[in-house]
């Protein structure tokens, strides 16, 4: 068991947390709350992260009011710049996954472990995260 | 003839100012914690000496380049965490039902952390029903903490 440092939020995650209608938004809404109170009592310790790349698939356009509370939530983006397109495109090629999940993988590299993936596609998540050596704790929503 | 209430008073009650109010600060606080930290300030603050000697041994290690470093990180990490919380009340006011109860959260935090309660919702609810009578704003930590215990004494 290890608490969660980073967790990374994979499309529908995004899309459930940025729209209050979503049937899958209360749910979601309990790790980031879980999340918040973590970093209330040691501020700093738990980072919510969104790989922009994620964020586009999900369309989360942030200056749509959609998405207003996610918009506030201090979540992270990494970007895609050339060195992690690089390494994501080497992903796509040897594990066959979309580029969302390819930068989600190069993600998992880059920010603190341990960390929890939520995601509704638990299948595409594990296979990245061994390719990268990650060693991520799958929550599916 | 009687006197038209004002406009506010009419459309939203009397707490709405007040919730206006918080908003328009949590908006700030979100654009100053948003906006470029190139510009900066000196300032004077007291530390425990102690404390500060801390930051320069830290320092002299290696572990943080500067006291000014440990202080400016340590400041803005505690206001993140204001400013998320806040978020969350503000969301919670503007859709209620969108509000995890207790046990929700501390399932989900079970989940996050491979801890094996994750396995037990029905402990967790108990125990979240528990903390919640216990302690005052409890988070999600207290209930598997408290869930644990149950789980041991089995």
């Amino acid at each position: 068991m290890n608490t969660a440092r980073t967790i990374v939020f994979d499309n529908e995650a995004v899309q459930a947390m940025a729209d209050p209608a979503h049937p899958k938004h209360r749910r979601v809404m309990a790790a980031v709350q879980a999340a918040a109170g973590r970093n209330l009592r040691r501020a700093g310790s738990v980072s919510l992260v969104v790989p922009t790349t994620v964020q586009v698939e999900a369309g989360w356009d942030r200056r749509r009011p959609r998405g207003a509370a996610l918009n506030r939530l201090r979540v992270t983006r990494p970007r895609l710049d050339g060195q992690t397109a690089d390494e994501a495109a080497e992903v796509v090629s040897a594990v066959g996954v979309t580029p969302a999940h390819a930068h989600l993988a190069v993600t998992l590299k880059s920010t603190a472990p341990p960390h929890a993936v939520l995601t509704s596609d638990a299948s595409d998540i594990r296979p990245v995260a061994d390719h990268v050596g990650a060693r991520v704790t799958v929550v599916t929503i | 003839m009687p006197e038209t209430p004002p406009a506010r008073a009419t459309a939203c009650g009397t707490g709405c100012g007040t919730v206006i109010n918080v908003e328009r600060r949590l908006k700030r606080l979100l654009d100053l914690l948003d906006a470029s930290h190139e510009d900066t300030i000196n300032t004077s603050i007291r530390l425990p000496a102690p404390l500060r000697d801390a930051a320069a041994l830290a320092a002299e290690m290696g572990l943080a380049r500067s006291t000014t470093e440990l202080t400016v990180r340590g400041l803005r990490d505690i206001l993140e965490a204001f400013a998320q919380r806040a978020v969350l009340e503000a969301h919670y006011r503007a859709h209620p039902a969108a509000r995890p109860t207790l046990a929700e959260v501390a399932q989900a935090a079970a989940e996050m952390d491979s801890n094996p309660l994750a396995g037990q919702p029905e402990l967790i609810r108990r125990a979240a029903d528990a903390v919640a009578g216990l302690k005052s704003d409890p988070d999600a930590d207290d209930v598997l903490l408290y869930a644990a215990a149950l789980a041991a004494a089995a």
